[in-house]
């Protein structure tokens, strides 16, 4: 009983000490220990195999039988050297002797006071353990919920693997590009699934992939959706099934019909209508695909002048660029999916860490970065959304917000601090694929949202304010963010650090 | 097999006890070694200073059991013919032979007085008859009527004109009896009685075969292959030579004893299990004859004797030293 006790006590306090065991377990630990180290030793020495002269012999000792029992065996087992009388009142003196065997003489209920307190003492060691080893349980159930967190991050990194893989819009190329930083990733994260480590490795990695999408890939999806909606408009026309193609993102499929469109069986009234849908599509991707749109507007001008060879040519070379187009587009949203995959992964595992990542932040080298690009958006072209108002105006904040890294200007001799140390903070804090948070429009209590939609980030801009006066206002924002709910509630406090190391 | 059950080998034994016990006072251990001795068919050497009552108690031994007794005074110039007997010329109608004429040693029960006083050629002519309780005059041997016991004493003071037992004749003796000092009590008892008007004597408490009897039923006693085992521990552990020998008998045993030792504490506790009432034999009986079994087996070195480590501490603590084996 106290070999159990002392077992479960040393194996319970290195499990909580290394943060290993829940409260729960703990106590399971303790109970099974405790009571399994007796009944084993028990078990083990009832079924210990001993022979049966041995026994006689020992309970010739321990009851005091002065050998009759040990004698009486042997007599029975080799009678030979002893006439049948003498082993018959041998075996009767024996019987007789045990008899009157005192049990409670020769096996009295044994008390040591010694043993007793050392119990006594490993059980309030115990007790202790379990009241006051709530951050030991509290570190353990982080740790649990760390390890699970990256293990569905992987599952999910394999998934994203198999869904690039079997897509047969991306080229071998696009996909090799796509699941190489995935794979370091899944290797990375079953080296070290550590919090920090798999924050760490989900945050650069996403990076990675958001570094893959094109930033003109969305508006130049956007634009054929847009130019696909117009064609599909048009009932009866040369272009409608291209233009329902484009509609629903079927870029490949619009480019096959547009190679395979011959324009020589149309008469002259189809080809004076294919050159208007043509123009008008060219004006369309003007500004997201001028190459394509050149192509286009090359065929109607073909068409118009009578030339069909030449517009055969030119919606040839039109269909080859849309179907690149189409091919950039896919690779760059599945990037930018997966990225926000990722990013989205690293929160929830930054999540499950809870308190930890806030003990354990400092000394991480990664270092995303939030708000850089505010400085960038004064000199950018800004969004490039459709939505306007306090709706737009607060998306602008969430989207650019942590999107890139930090610029290097904010760092020692920029005028802010003169040591800068490195701090941890994921840049999905507030960036990309973060919380989407729709206001009401100012100045109507029950008003809609006027509008929302896709931001184009900024273009980096030179940041012109000396980092000591821009801190400020960033303090504010980031400030009525949190006061106004704006931030999730496990990240506030991350956030309050953050910008407590920034402070100049 | 004999007819004698455990309980009436008790009651002999202890009507012997008893009857011994009316003339001798105290000295229960001495008298149940003794006894012990003679049931076991083992001959005894007293020791002890004069005056403490060794031929006494031998001499009421043989008035208790009924058995034809006769008394050797042992002097420097007894001859062995004079305890074996001798062969006379004898008349007998005109016609001259001779003839063997018995000597005190023709009884069941011989008190050897003060043996180590005659001569070592004297004590050797006790040798066959104690080994081979047999006589050989002139080339004929006399068998001596059983049973037949030697009951020595001697003196360990005095040590002018005395001549030390022989090892071999030392060995054939099944006990060696100390007999010590009676306390103040058994004092003054022993002189209540013994200056008094009268003088207690002991009466015939059993006859010769019923000593037969009891040898017999003695050595019928079971004992258990473990005891017999730790008899040989015991017996091995007395060697300074064997590899479990402690230090203690390392430092002062010469000899250790021979396998007449465990015959003898085989025996003597058989007869100790049967008077305490058991059919078999214990360890506290093996205990229990130890040292009157071993004492004079056990020989020991000039340091030992120097340093006045007697055989009696050597025994005991080989008896704590060797352990059970269960």
């Amino acid at each position: 009983m106290i070999l159990g006790l002392a077992l479960s006590l040393g194996l319970g306090l290195l499990g909580a000490y290394q943060s290993r065991l829940l409260q729960g377990e703990f106590l399971l630990l303790v109970i099974s220990i405790s009571l399994l180290v007796p009944l084993i030793s028990g078990l083990t020495a009832f079924l210990w195999p001993i022979q049966p002269l041995q026994a006689a012999r020992y309970f010739d000792l321990l009851f005091h039988l002065k050998e009759r029992l040990s004698t009486a065996f042997e007599l029975v087992q080799h009678p030979e050297p002893a006439t049948a009388e003498i082993i018959d009142r041998q075996l009767q003196d024996t019987l007789s002797a045990s008899t009157k065997v005192d049990l409670r003489r020769d096996l009295p209920l044994r008390y040591n006071l010694r043993a007793g307190a050392l119990a006594l003492l490993f059980v309030v060691l115990l007790g202790v353990v379990w009241f006051r080893g709530e951050s030991w349980f509290k570190a353990a159930q982080q740790a649990r919920n760390v390890q699970q967190a990256v293990a569905e991050q992987a599952a999910q990194i394999e998934e994203i693997i198999k869904q690039v893989e079997t897509n047969e819009a991306l080229s071998e190329a696009q996909k090799e590009a796509i699941t190489s930083p995935l794979k370091e990733a899944q290797e990375s994260l079953q080296d070290n699934p550590s919090l920090e480590n798999s924050v760490s490795v989900l945050t650069s990695t996403g990076e990675k992939l958001q570094a893959l999408s094109d930033p003109q890939s969305q508006q130049m999806s956007e634009a054929l959706k847009e130019a696909g909606g117009q064609l599909a408009g048009q009932e009866g026309s040369p272009l409608e099934s291209i233009g329902q193609d484009l509609a629903q993102g079927k870029n490949a499929s619009a480019a096959s019909r547009l190679a395979n469109m011959d324009v020589g069986e149309l008469n002259p009234a189809e080809q004076a209508q294919l050159a208007d849908q043509l123009e008008a599509m060219a004006d369309s991707l003007q500004s997201s695909n001028p190459g394509l749109a050149d192509q286009l507007q090359q065929a109607a001008d073909a068409l118009r002048s009578g030339d069909t060879a030449s517009a055969q040519q030119a919606l040839d070379d039109a269909a080859k660029s849309l179907a690149q187009a189409g091919q950039q587009i896919t690779s760059s949203e599945t990037a930018s999916q997966a990225a926000g995959q990722l990013q989205e992964g690293a929160g929830e595992v930054l999540a499950a860490g809870g308190g930890q990542q806030q003990a354990n932040q400092s000394g991480q080298g990664n270092q995303p970065s939030q708000g850089s690009n505010q400085s960038g958006q004064t000199n950018g072209s800004g969004g490039a959304g459709s939505g306007k108002g306090s709706s737009e105006g607060s998306e602008q904040t969430g989207n650019e917000a942590g999107s890139s890294p930090i610029p290097q200007d904010n760092g020692p001799g920029d005028g802010g601090e003169t040591s800068y140390e490195q701090i941890y903070a994921p840049s999905l804090l507030g960036g990309e694929d973060g919380p989407q948070v729709n206001l009401p429009p100012s100045g109507e209590d029950q008003g809609e949202v006027i509008g929302q939609g896709p931001t184009t980030p900024g273009d980096p801009g030179t940041s012109l304010v000396p980092y000591t006066e821009v801190y400020s206002q960033y303090e504010e924002i980031n400030n009525q963010a949190i006061e106004n709910n704006e931030v999730p509630q496990q990240f506030t406090e991350i956030i309050r650090n953050y910008f407590d190391s920034l402070k100049p | 097999m004999t007819e004698l059950s455990v309980d009436q080998f008790r009651e002999y034994a202890l009507r012997v006890e008893s009857e011994v016990g009316k003339v001798i006072v105290g000295q229960t251990e001495v008298v149940r070694h003794v006894l012990v001795s003679i049931l076991a068919g083992g001959h005894v050497l007293l020791e002890g200073v004069p005056g403490l009552g060794k031929t006494m108690l031998i001499r009421t031994l043989g008035e208790a059991l009924d058995l034809k007794f006769s008394r050797i005074q042992f002097t420097p110039d007894l001859m062995p013919a004079d305890i074996l007997g001798t062969e006379i010329l004898t008349d007998q109608d005109g016609r001259r032979e001779f003839r063997f004429r018995p000597g005190p040693l023709f009884s069941n029960l011989v008190l050897a007085d003060e043996i180590n006083r005659a001569t070592p050629k004297t004590q050797s002519a006790l040798l066959e008859a104690m080994q081979e309780a047999s006589v050989t005059v002139a080339q004929q041997t006399y068998h001596l009527a059983e049973p037949f016991f030697v009951l020595a004493t001697q003196n360990p003071l005095e040590m002018e004109g005395t001549y030390p037992l022989p090892e071999a004749q030392l060995d054939r003796f099944f006990f060696k009896v100390n007999v010590d000092l009676p306390n103040a009590r058994e004092m003054v008892e022993i002189m209540d009685r013994t200056t008094g008007k009268e003088t207690p004597s002991a009466g015939k408490a059993i006859r010769g075969a019923d000593i037969v009897q009891m040898r017999a039923l003695a050595r019928a006693v079971p004992i258990a292959s473990h005891v017999k085992e730790y008899i040989a521990s015991l017996i091995l552990a007395t060697h300074p030579e064997d590899a479990n020998a402690s230090p203690l008998v390392r430092k002062y045993v010469r000899y250790g004893v021979s396998p007449r030792g465990g015959q003898a504490l085989v025996l003597g506790g058989k007869v100790t299990a049967l008077m305490a009432g058991r059919y078999n034999v214990a360890f506290e009986d093996i205990h229990a004859v130890a040292p009157a079994a071993l004492r004079h087996r056990l020989l020991l070195n000039f340091d030992a004797l120097a340093e006045g480590i007697r055989t009696d501490d050597v025994i005991n603590e080989l008896i704590s030293e060797v352990k059970v084996q269960v």
